[in-house]
């Protein structure tokens, strides 16, 4: 028996002082791709951690073909064919595919060639094209989450769970998971598909159940539902949009890059010959498949690594060889990729983290003192324009929801009016009514004259954003686009060097 | 079988191939240092018997740290629980015989272990803390231990105990007659070879035969069972085991504690093999050499065995009477190797390492030409010397666990 049906009857799960989960119910038919949508913090992967044995629901029922079950732990959700890939993939690097794969699952068909064979047939069945014997830190991201699925395979799943997957792919990338997911369905698995990227929801699922504040609210059919309808269901609220308005680029330029080029501890460019001007009021945008040099690119003009060939201007001023911190002071403000580990100190409370970076310059600093009233004051602000939602400025960041860590970072990052913003993924893990805020702070800022290099994974926010894009592709801006014209698949190409991957 | 696949183990293949050519030239490089500076003693089968004798107890110290350290658990510890090994291999032995004095030996070191573990696995304490709090615990119970069982016995002390008996040594016929008279001749390579196949089948303990048979143990239980599989998958990463229905902390609790159980055999080894007696703190620091071995070996049981071996060498040789010599005509050895190593560093565009090893090696030459002994201070000091200047050239190639020394918390998945 190949085919599942699974129904999640009136779950609920409380944590101290939050309810994650209340009445959540909905029913994935056999063979069949099951879309779960709703904001950051809706509950969905509370759901998921449930549906997969991870934590014990506090009420409701789950049932599989009709029998009650529960789960003590993950053992049992795979014993009952339940299978989950989880947005962080859970695989150790230096293990070989076989090896990630059969862990855990030794009794089925042991550790050696048999296992090995087995998954060769099963890779080969579904179109997958993984080798065991490969270590899994030279697989790329795309391959690897194929590991994932088959891991899942191996274990005999039927229904699979697969949380945000196409957060960390290019689009050539996702069409070819959907691809690999609709041979799924088709071969009898069913998919539970978690996601908060409405075009592809309507694009693959058969059915779609939409969770807003720890409950599912809704269902919607995918052939008819239109993306306004999803995203009200979703939100209780209008779909923002990235788009900027009218152009507001001057031909002042802001940061000037001419011919830099960065190299790692072997000797290897990083980065090979990047020219690229940013002028004020123009927001420039950075599209690339991670790892191809987008970290570096916003590490140099930081002055977080050095550049051995090439120079690069703030204005008039050469900043190649200056410090972050001198960087800073020329009036450069930086929203990093990382926020938990560059942008703010989690154990520290707003006001603390406020003064972060800006501990040359007043408000935050006086006469070389922290001043605890003046940074209090600012902070209050940032709390206020950008709308972060917290209970006052001693709260300490780790508190905050991520949207609203990235809205305080941006705010902070925007203070003292800043010649030039450095954006890496300024809205990654943001839930739709955050992003739209930070959105529009950017574009506000633009109109004053602000420059911005602007690094994303998110496509849309690159094209709606931008007033120009450039692709970097191994080290190298390899393309230009307007993106006025240009489209999503167009970029995708381009970023992965105009193969179909 | 696909081309990758074939392409991997042709990879293996000429990795084999060059470190065999490798150990060849090392050789060569030795006995030319040898007949150089007439220094007959750096291969002779005596110098190889203490080497090997000093490198026993590092090897099982720094297996016991590999176990651990596969599971993700730093064992700073290894240290205490050795030293907890030599009060057990002493007790046990006076009063029950060598067997179980050797088992005894391992109990402690894996009640050292269970200490370990409960701190960090169940209780999240930092692995550090945690091992620096076992080996001065280790010492103080040891101590105590010793003064409250030994002080009365015949042969015991407040401090020490001897009298009891020992696991047995054999000598394997012909073989280590012929290979010592092949030694004596001094021949080139030959005579280096022959002095080290002498070394360790002369009055060969069994304790000696155990050390190395747990080598290949090691290797095939971590790399070739299912057991071994999940077990180091809890050092890489912790939180997929536990998606994948395996008992992380289990799996922690049970590496911790043969890790202990190996160094309290180390511990045995001190007590049994390289000594006849049980002095309180006998280990010396043997504990971390293991655990540096372990770092050198890149946390595999080929490497940590290369290790101690050369750990072992310049340990042993600073017990033999009048070394200053040898340590003298070691120098020249040093020397060399590292201006080899200097060449394969400033090729492989690693220039700044290259010139560091290179102006090193320099130092060497100059140490070496400049006098005709080295100081006995110097010689005591050889094998924490080595130690230091080893993991400084080799640590930046090396690759560990990749969740080792990180806590870990059950329900962290997802």
């Amino acid at each position: 028996m190949t085919t599942i049906d699974v129904e999640v009857r009136g779950i609920g799960k409380r944590f101290p002082g939050v309810v994650a989960n209340h009445d959540v119910s909905l029913h994935i038919r056999p063979e069949s791709v099951h879309a779960l949508i709703g904001e950051n913090g809706a509950g969905k992967s509370t759901l998921m951690k449930i549906l997969y044995g991870v934590q014990p629901a506090d009420d409701g029922e789950i049932l599989v073909d009709g029998a009650p079950v529960s789960f003590a732990s993950p053992t049992d959700a795979i014993a009952a064919g339940i299978g989950m890939v989880f947005q962080h993939f859970m695989l150790a690097d230096n293990l070989t595919v076989a090896e990630n794969i059969v862990l855990g699952a030794e009794k089925l068909h042991g550790i050696g060639d048999d296992a090995k064979r087995e998954i060769r047939e099963i890779s080969d069945r579904f179109g997958f094209g993984l080798d065991p014997d490969t270590l899994v830190e030279r697989l790329g991201v795309a391959v690897r989450q194929r590991v994932e699925i088959l891991k899942v395979l191996y274990r005999g799943a039927r229904l699979i769970i697969l949380d945000e997957p196409t957060a960390v792919l290019v689009p050539q990338e996702v069409d070819a998971l959907f691809a690999n997911l609709r041979e799924l369905v088709t071969q009898g698995r069913s998919v539970l598909f978690i996601s908060h990227k409405l075009d592809e929801v309507r694009q693959i699922a058969d059915d779609i159940s939409v969770m807003r504040r720890g409950t599912t609210v809704g269902t919607a059919d995918p052939k008819t539902a239109t993306k306004r309808e999803l995203a009200e269901l979703m939100v209780g609220a209008e779909l923002p949009s990235p788009a900027t308005s009218e152009s507001t680029v001057t031909d002042r330029p802001v940061l000037r890059l001419d011919g830099v080029s960065v190299a790692d501890d072997t000797g290897r460019d990083l980065l090979h010959d990047i020219s690229l001007t940013v002028h004020a009021g123009e927001v420039v945008g950075i599209a690339g498949v991670e790892g191809n040099g987008q970290s570096e690119l916003v590490e140099v003009v930081m002055g977080m690594v050095r550049a051995h060939a090439g120079s690069i201007h703030l204005g008039e001023d050469d900043i190649t060889r200056l410090s972050t911190r001198a960087v800073r002071d020329l009036g450069v403000g930086f929203v990093p990729e990382d926020r938990h580990r560059h942008g703010l100190v989690l154990d520290y409370p707003l006001w603390e983290n406020r003064v972060l970076g800006h501990q040359t310059s007043a408000p935050a600093v006086r006469r070389g003192l922290v001043s605890r009233k003046g940074a209090r004051a600012d902070a209050q602000r940032i709390i206020d324009e950008f709308d972060v939602r917290t209970p006052g400025v001693e709260t300490s960041a780790r508190a905050l929801s991520g949207g609203n860590q990235q809205k305080f970072i941006v705010g902070r990052e925007m203070s003292g009016s800043p010649r030039l913003l450095i954006a890496s993924h300024p809205t990654r893990g943001v839930d739709v009514g955050a992003q739209a805020a930070i959105w529009d702070h950017i574009r506000a800022a633009r109109r004053e004259g602000l420059g911005v290099l602007l690094v994303s994974a998110d496509l849309d926010e690159l094209i709606g954003l931008s007033d120009r894009l450039e692709v970097i592709l191994r080290g190298r801006l390899t393309a230009q686009f307007d993106p006025s014209s240009v489209t999503a698949s167009d970029l995708g190409e381009a970023m992965t060097g105009g193969e179909a991957a | 079988m696909s081309p990758q696949v074939s392409a991997e183990v042709m990879r293996a293949r000429t990795f084999r191939y060059t470190w065999w050519l490798a150990a060849l030239a090392v050789i060569v490089v030795i006995s030319s240092v040898r007949l150089y500076t007439g220094a007959d003693r750096i291969t002779a089968p005596g110098t190889l018997r203490a080497a090997t004798i000093g490198a026993c107890p590092i090897l099982l110290a720094g297996l016991g740290g590999l176990w651990a350290e596969r599971a993700g658990i730093v064992n700073i510890g290894l240290e205490g629980q050795m030293l907890l090994g030599t009060w057990g291999a002493a007790f046990f032995a006076y009063h029950y015989g060598p067997l179980v004095g050797v088992l005894g030996a391992a109990a402690m070191g894996l009640l050292g272990g269970l200490l370990h573990a409960i701190a960090t696995v169940s209780f999240g304490v930092d692995h550090i803390i945690s091992g620096v709090a076992i080996n001065i615990v280790g010492l103080g119970a040891v101590g105590f231990l010793a003064k409250t069982t030994f002080d009365d016995l015949e042969g015991g002390g407040p401090r020490n105990l001897s009298g009891y008996s020992t696991p047995p040594e054999f000598t394997v016929p012909l073989i280590a007659d012929g290979a010592r008279s092949l030694a004596d001749r001094h021949w080139f390579i030959i005579s280096d070879v022959a002095g080290a196949i002498a070394g360790v089948t002369t009055r060969l303990s069994v304790l000696t035969v155990l050390a190395f048979v747990l080598v290949a143990v090691t290797a095939w239980v971590l790399w070739r069972t299912s057991f071994g599989l999940r077990l180091r998958s809890c050092g890489e990463n912790p939180q997929a085991a536990e998606t994948l229905g395996i008992n992380v902390y289990r799996y922690k609790y049970v590496a911790v504690l043969i890790s202990g159980a190996f160094a309290g055999l180390g511990g045995a080894y001190l007590a049994m093999v390289a000594s006849s007696s049980f002095t309180v703190g006998q280990t010396g620091g043997r504990g971390y050499i293991g655990l540096a071995a372990m770092i050198f070996g890149n946390w595999r049981p080929s490497g940590v065995l290369t290790g101690s071996l050369m750990f072992g060498y310049t340990d042993g040789i600073s017990l033999l009477s009048n070394s200053g010599t040898l340590v003298h005509a070691l120098l020249l050895l040093v020397a060399i190797l590292l201006a080899v190593f200097a060449v394969i560093k400033v090729r492989a565009a690693e220039r700044t390492t290259g010139l560091v090893i290179a102006g090193l090696s320099l130092g060497a030459f100059v140490w070496f030409f400049s006098s005709d002994t080295v100081n006995a201070s110097f010689t005591g000091m050889t094998p924490y010397v080595v130690t230091l200047f080893v993991l400084a050239v080799f640590s930046q190639r090396l690759r560990m666990p990749a969740a080792d020394g990180k806590p870990y918390r059950r329900g962290g998945a997802g």
